[in-house]
């Protein structure tokens, strides 16, 4: 009996959702923290979406978040010219960063020793989080503003993405660039895989996917939208994708065929993410809100329950909801 | 036609009163260093760690009750960049973010109501 994807809806933010990540899977589960135009990052319990926390002290559009791999730290990246750290457990601001420019994008290095900060001065800027008072390193090369800004090669390389049309790759330690690709419109997003080292790439309409080290193409898929985001599942049996037309697409990647679309947001899609175990993946929109969506529909996961045909309609199912089309929190 | 996938419950969303970060979940008693941190000699002794639990009470409490004192009583606030600022002291919030105060003195006038970032100041005092 086919099953109809329920999405769980996490509402909170009152402006739209721009950016979102994962942690890795900890002792407590994994989490997710989502960047939002109000200014105030939230973070989520992954599996459930249960709100944990706002970190409070951004005075403007808060563009980027990330996690640290344990969910210890936070950073976030906002149009109030800083960069800041937090403490993802009591949710306090550890450290303020301050840029010349509106910061668009933050990433940690596995071992959180050091912050990549990249935004509107068209930097790129490494923080020793261990030395904070000492000042950044700085990269230089990007014609425009940065969009993204991702540790890659196991923290030996730096992935960014311009609207110069540019994305170009990093050496860490030379701080020269080793290799440039040029689009023919900016870059909508980038993900970056680390197990098989592919770089998914958003722009148009199209979803690309390159060797990470190499920057050679590996294959690219069309979809009926404008994209403006894209995650790869860990398994790398599928890919999601949003866009503009406000749906969720669910793509094979080897067969590149379209699997399952869901309608449900009310806006365009800015960002959506595979979790770190691939059961689930979360989409970010303008309508302010976060959905959490089944890999596997129907399967018991989460806050998601697998109900037997025989047990509809017994005393057990009264405990349960049964979708409406719209389910808020 | 197809059925709908089943949820238990819905996702819970944000705390209208407190910006979260239960500091009774398991993760935050695990993880959360106190900003005194318990003195690593205490780990082995139990009666150490009961007197220093104790005194973090006793500080606890008088930094409550200094809160309490302070209200509608004229503050000096210390802050950042050698600014001393004097206002009326009204109330804190529960994490102690912002201070509610009346007739801040600055140096551009006289604010009948604002708020005062709490990691904005070094120090306050008062008269009892």
């Amino acid at each position: 009996m086919a099953m109809r994807q329920t999405p769980l809806t996490c509402s909170g933010h009152t402006r739209p959702v721009v950016d979102l990540a994962f942690s890795g899977i900890t002792p407590y589960g994994y989490f997710l923290i989502s960047a939002c135009k109000d200014g105030k990052p939230m973070l989520r319990q992954g599996d459930t979406g249960d709100w944990i926390g706002t970190f409070l002290g951004h005075k403007g559009a808060v563009w980027g978040a990330t996690l640290n791999t344990d969910a210890t730290k936070a950073a976030t990246a906002a149009a109030d010219f800083t960069a800041k750290v937090w403490d993802a457990v009591s949710g306090d601001e550890v450290l303020s960063l301050a840029h010349k420019h509106i910061v668009k994008s933050v990433s940690f290095t596995q071992d959180s020793s050091c912050l990549l900060t990249a935004g509107n001065d068209k930097l790129l800027r490494l923080y020793d989080l261990n030395n904070p008072e000492t000042a950044p390193q700085e990269i230089t090369g990007h014609s425009a503003a940065i969009k993204k800004a991702l540790w890659c090669n196991n923290d030996k390389q730096i992935l960014s993405a311009a609207e110069d049309k540019t994305i170009r790759l990093w050496d860490r330690s030379s701080m020269e660039v080793v290799k440039t690709l040029t689009f023919d419109t900016t870059v909508s997003s980038m993900e970056y895989v680390a197990e098989g080292e592919i770089l998914v790439i958003t722009y148009g309409k199209t979803i690309a996917f390159y060797n990470a080290l190499s920057l050679e193409l590996i294959k690219t898929v069309e979809a009926s939208a404008t994209i403006n985001s894209a995650s790869l599942h860990p398994e790398k049996d599928f890919f999601v994708a949003g866009g503009e037309d406000f749906k969720l697409y669910k793509f094979d990647y080897s067969t590149k065929e379209e699997l399952e679309s869901y309608k449900g947001h009310f806006g365009p899609v800015h960002c959506v993410r595979f979790s770190p175990d691939g059961e689930l993946y979360a989409s970010g929109s303008e309508d302010g809100t976060l959905r959490l969506w089944q890999t596997a529909v129907g399967k018991t996961y989460g806050l998601w329950k697998c109900v037997l045909p025989e047990d509809l309609g017994t005393e057990n199912s009264e405990q349960l909801y049964s979708s409406a089309p719209e389910i808020k929190a | 036609m197809a059925t709908p996938v089943s949820v238990i419950r819905l996702p819970k969303g944000p705390d209208p009163n407190s910006r979260g970060f239960d500091p009774k979940s398991p993760r935050f008693l695990a993880l959360c260093r106190t900003s005194i941190s318990t003195s690593t000699a205490s780990e082995s002794d139990a009666e150490e760690l009961q007197k220093e639990q104790h005194a973090r009470s006793v500080l606890r409490e008088r930094f409550l009750r200094c809160l309490l004192a302070m209200n509608n009583k004229k503050v000096r606030f210390h802050m950042h960049e050698k600014v001393e600022v004097q206002a009326t002291f009204g109330a804190s919030d529960i994490d102690v973010l912002n201070f509610q105060v009346s007739d801040l003195h600055t140096p551009i006038g006289v604010q009948k109501e604002a708020l005062i970032r709490c990691q904005d100041v070094i120090s306050f005092s008062f008269d009892m």
